[in-house]
């Protein structure tokens, strides 16, 4: 039996850290490695091997062979024709850094995370933290379709968290990453971001519980673009849609969200989300997973568009040298014509949530909850007192429905999404949004 | 045994000769079988061959790191190691020194040869009979699932005279499952060996079986009422809201709300917390931890004290006390930091469900690393909850989130159960806690 289908990637990489805790250096690493992910298909059955040796990459081929014939053996999946390359084979992509970051000398970075830790010295902050982390991957790929793709990638940032005191501890937290070298700080102003992350810490300890239950309320573009990343975009990926593990299956042309709401995919935008070709070596482009609130497309791997007899893929993604799957890029809600003042002014009694803690989607059923960073009670149309520790939970396509305004405030955030045990870097995108109805949950 | 490609003894002496005062040298050998699942079908056999190392350097009371698996660059990650260590060393001087002259205990059951040799053709079996249990149960079949079995060869070698290794086993499989009738409920199940002694059919049974009991949920009123935390929600509520709290490292820093509670009862009378790296079978267990430290056993709460913090080197050197063996590294490119062992929850167990007239059982939440890790706080969303009337499990909770504090649910625990199970690296029982607020979709 012959094999399918193969491909072949080495990566090289170098990565330097530098953790800064309480203003003294706690942390600075560097690691290179350099290792190789060997992929073949039998008859829809995958096999795949990865090796730190690089040299070996003829063994590799053959164990990858002889996994993908005895899974197939022992257990042969329904196959599936891999669909052909349709863009360019031959792809490369030297990321041009304004500033390298391997240029800059330790010492200077050092420094220059002591003066953003500097900034967040307010008398009730009683601890900080700094990191500061870049990378460069250089990646080759090859598959059997005789495609040869290259890209050397830097990716550059800083996150910043301050810790407050009185009586109980509130923290604050932000963060900027990009695929840029060392003129991250030159694009962010990180001292006054420090100073914001601090007095944010500050407030929240004078911060009230949060009432809870079934209230209008306000996203702000951190949190939407979480819950757009997170509700929405896992289950719009098609390897979920096909375990049957997607609200979104048998959903396609029908309308599942507000008219007002349009998402998209864009591994071509400049964020923390982009790449020049997918770890299939495909040409990425945009997606649109929404279209003024009809679902119009599922993101896709070769493997999914085949099986979901679609012509095109180009979001599959590995971390490192595992396995690709369906992925992210940079995932955003189109802007809209709303102002955020409008929206405040409508609403008589909700609540304004900002910033995210983090969150969590079961994709099959639909339900999701996050923690935002802190919130707003908004009265008669104002923002009033100040909340702590808010959190939002649901039914996915309830809340897209439920959206009632969506602002012209598009903002990128960047992030580490985690599935299957992969991190990969995402930014989320969107503007404010108003809910008419969500369910709002304190942890007082 | 020599590691593959480096003579770990000469790379001490060359950092010596370089200008560190002292040198650790951290080898990982190892290989991993894993196999994804997507449905009822084996999609990917997967193998991976992993080696590399890191090297710290002491230079004048302060450490650098840096590590590779291109033996070609170990000059530089020698250099870098030491240049990072002396930039540091500007900052603070509390480095107290790599562990000496240690006596290692004896440990079991962490080596399984019939795992080490496992070949692919036996874990696709293992995988098909999580796959055939999952298909067992009516109306309910799976979505997703993974399998994975590894074996390793840690070696960690530094100036002061260790030379020690360690070879370890590990298994695990996971699996997810969707019941429909109309209603959709999902759930998950896993578990996880360092011998060849798990039950597969079980696993997706057990799945399923979930899944299948949770469709067609009832909404409840927000209230406070007694919650039964499964084994598999009690240890993630543990892990991500106490577990950071009691590391050296967030108490010397301030960033844990057990600063200063040193022998004062932070949770109910008789809870006890214990933290093992000797355990018999553990996940965590071996006879040193990722610096070379002997392995012990650390009481942490005792009848609701406090006892004790976990402690590597470096934290261990600050309180000028010992390491309590929890110097743990996620692989040989990271430096090690405070991590658990074997975490064990114990208290007294009763049949806990029958004696429980009303309440509700959580098998798991989701969202625990929203979780504030300084002040405990959290608000999760319980997943395939039932209620307890009157000693039996009743009907499914659809829609139900748990919102609270870690330190104010230990002082509210009043009973366990008997199912105590090892839930990855922290070993509960279901638990009780007397009331618990929870946010129902009924307003």
């Amino acid at each position: 039996m012959d094999a399918d289908f193969h491909d072949i990637k080495i990566l090289e990489t170098s990565n330097t850290s530098i953790i800064l805790d309480n203003g003294a250096i706690e942390e600075i690493a560097t690691s290179f490695s350099k290792r190789a992910g060997v992929r073949v298909l039998v008859d829809g059955s995958w096999g795949f091997t990865s090796t730190d040796d690089i040299d070996a990459i003829d063994d590799a081929l053959r164990s990858a062979t002889t996994l993908a014939m005895q899974a197939h053996e022992k257990a042969p999946c329904t196959s599936f024709p891999i669909i052909t390359l349709t863009g360019p084979t031959n792809i490369r992509h030297i990321s041009k850094v304004k500033k390298d970051p391997r240029d800059v000398p330790v010492e200077e970075k050092v420094q220059l995370l002591k003066d953003i830790e500097q900034q967040m010295k307010l008398p009730q902050i009683v601890s900080t933290n700094v990191h500061y982390s870049e990378s460069e991957i250089h990646m080759i790929y090859t598959n059997s379709e005789g495609a040869e793709c290259e890209s050397k990638l830097t990716r550059c940032g800083f996150g910043i968290t301050a810790i407050a005191k009185d009586g109980d501890l509130q923290m604050g937290s932000d963060s900027r990453f990009g695929v840029c070298g060392y003129e991250i700080f030159n694009r962010y102003d990180a001292l006054s971001l420090a100073n914001d992350v601090a007095t944010a810490a500050v407030q929240l300890l004078s911060a009230k519980a949060s009432p809870g239950g079934h209230l209008p309320v306000i996203l702000d573009p951190k949190l939407a673009g979480v819950f757009i990343h997170e509700a929405l975009g896992h289950a719009a990926e098609a390897d979920l849609v096909l375990e049957g593990c997607s609200i979104l299956k048998g959903e396609m042309g029908k309308r599942i969200a507000s008219e007002l709401i349009s998402v998209h995919d864009d591994p071509t935008l400049p964020e923390f989300g982009y790449y020049p070709f997918d770890d299939e070596g495909v040409l990425p482009a945009r997606t649109t997973i929404i279209q003024d609130g009809v679902l119009n497309h599922y993101l896709h791997s070769r493997e999914t568009a085949a099986r979901l007899g679609f012509p095109k893929s180009g979001n599959a993604r590995a971390q490192g040298c595992g396995i690709p799957i369906v992925r992210m890029s940079n995932t955003f809600i189109e802007e809209g014509d709303a102002s955020f003042d409008e929206m405040v002014e409508d609403i008589q009694y909700g609540i304004y949530l900002i910033g995210s803690r983090g969150g969590q989607t079961n994709p099959g059923e639909g339900v999701f909850q996050f923690n935002a960073e802190k919130g707003r009670l908004i009265e008669n149309g104002s923002l009033t007192t100040p909340l702590r520790n808010v959190s939002l939970s649901g039914n996915t396509l309830e809340i897209l429905k439920n959206v009632v305004a969506v602002g012209n405030d598009l903002k990128y955030h960047s992030g580490l999404c985690g599935k299957n045990g992969q991190l990969m870097p995402v930014s989320d995108g969107a503007p404010h949004i108003m809910i008419s109805s969500a369910m709002v949950g304190g942890s007082a | 045994m020599m590691p593959r490609g480096c003579d770990m003894g000469s790379i001490v002496e060359r950092a010596e000769q370089a200008g560190a005062d002292e040198v650790e040298v951290f080898h990982v050998d190892g290989k991993v079988t894993s196999i994804d699942i997507k449905r009822d079908e084996v999609s990917l056999a997967e193998r991976s061959i992993i080696y590399g190392m890191g090297i710290r350097a002491s230079v004048d009371g302060a450490v650098g790191f840096s590590s590779t698996n291109d033996f070609t660059k170990v000059e530089e990650v020698i250099e870098n190691a030491i240049r990072y260590a002396a930039i540091k060393s500007q900052d603070a001087g509390d480095w107290r020194g790599f562990p000496s002259n240690s006596k290692y205990p004896k440990v079991d059951g962490v080596f399984d040869k019939k795992l080490h040799d496992i070949g692919l053709s036996a874990c696709i079996d293992l995988c098909c009979e999580m796959i055939d249990g999952a298909k067992s149960v009516e109306r309910a079949m799976p979505t997703s699932g993974s399998f994975a079995c590894s074996s390793s060869t840690r070696t960690i070698c530094n100036s002061n005279g260790i030379m020690v290794c360690e070879s370890g086993t590990l298994i695990e499989g996971s699996i997810d499952s969707v019941a429909r009738d109309g209603d959709i409920s999902t759930a998950s199940e896993f578990d996880i060996s360092r011998s060849l002694d798990i039950d597969f059919y079980q696993i997706g049974f057990n799945a399923s079986d979930l899944a299948s009991r949770s469709l067609n949920g009832i909404t409840i009123e927000s209230g406070e009422v007694p919650v039964l935390f499964r084994p598999t929600a009690f240890a993630d509520i543990i892990g991500h809201a106490l577990v950071p709290s009691l590391s050296a490292d967030n108490v010397q820093k301030g960033r844990s709300a057990l600063c200063g509670r040193l022998g004062t009862a932070i949770a109910s009378e008789e809870l006890d917390i214990i933290d093992d790296g000797l355990l018999a079978k553990g996940v965590g267990t071996a006879r040193m931890d990722d610096e070379g430290t002997p392995s012990q056993k650390s009481s942490i709460i005792v009848n609701g004290m406090l006892e004790n913090f976990l402690y590597d080197c470096y934290t261990a050197g600050k309180d000028a006390r010992k390491s309590t063996g929890n110097g743990v590294r996620h692989s040989y490119s990271s430096a090690p930091s405070v991590g658990i062992r074997n975490m064990t929850v114990q208290y007294p167990p009763t049949d806990i469900i029958s004696e429980t007239s009303h309440g509700i059982l959580v098998s798991s939440v989701i969202g625990m690393h929203t979780a504030n890790p300084v002040s405990g706080d959290f608000s999760v969303e319980a997943r395939n909850a039932f209620m307890i009337r009157d000693g039996s499990i009743c009907e499914p909770v659809k829609s139900l989130m748990i919102s609270g504090n870690v330190f104010e649910l230990l002082q509210k625990i009043d009973g366990a159960g008997f199912d105590v199970r090892a839930v990855g690296n922290i070993l509960t029982p279901t638990v009780r806690v007397s009331n618990q607020r929870v946010i129902g979709s009924r307003g």
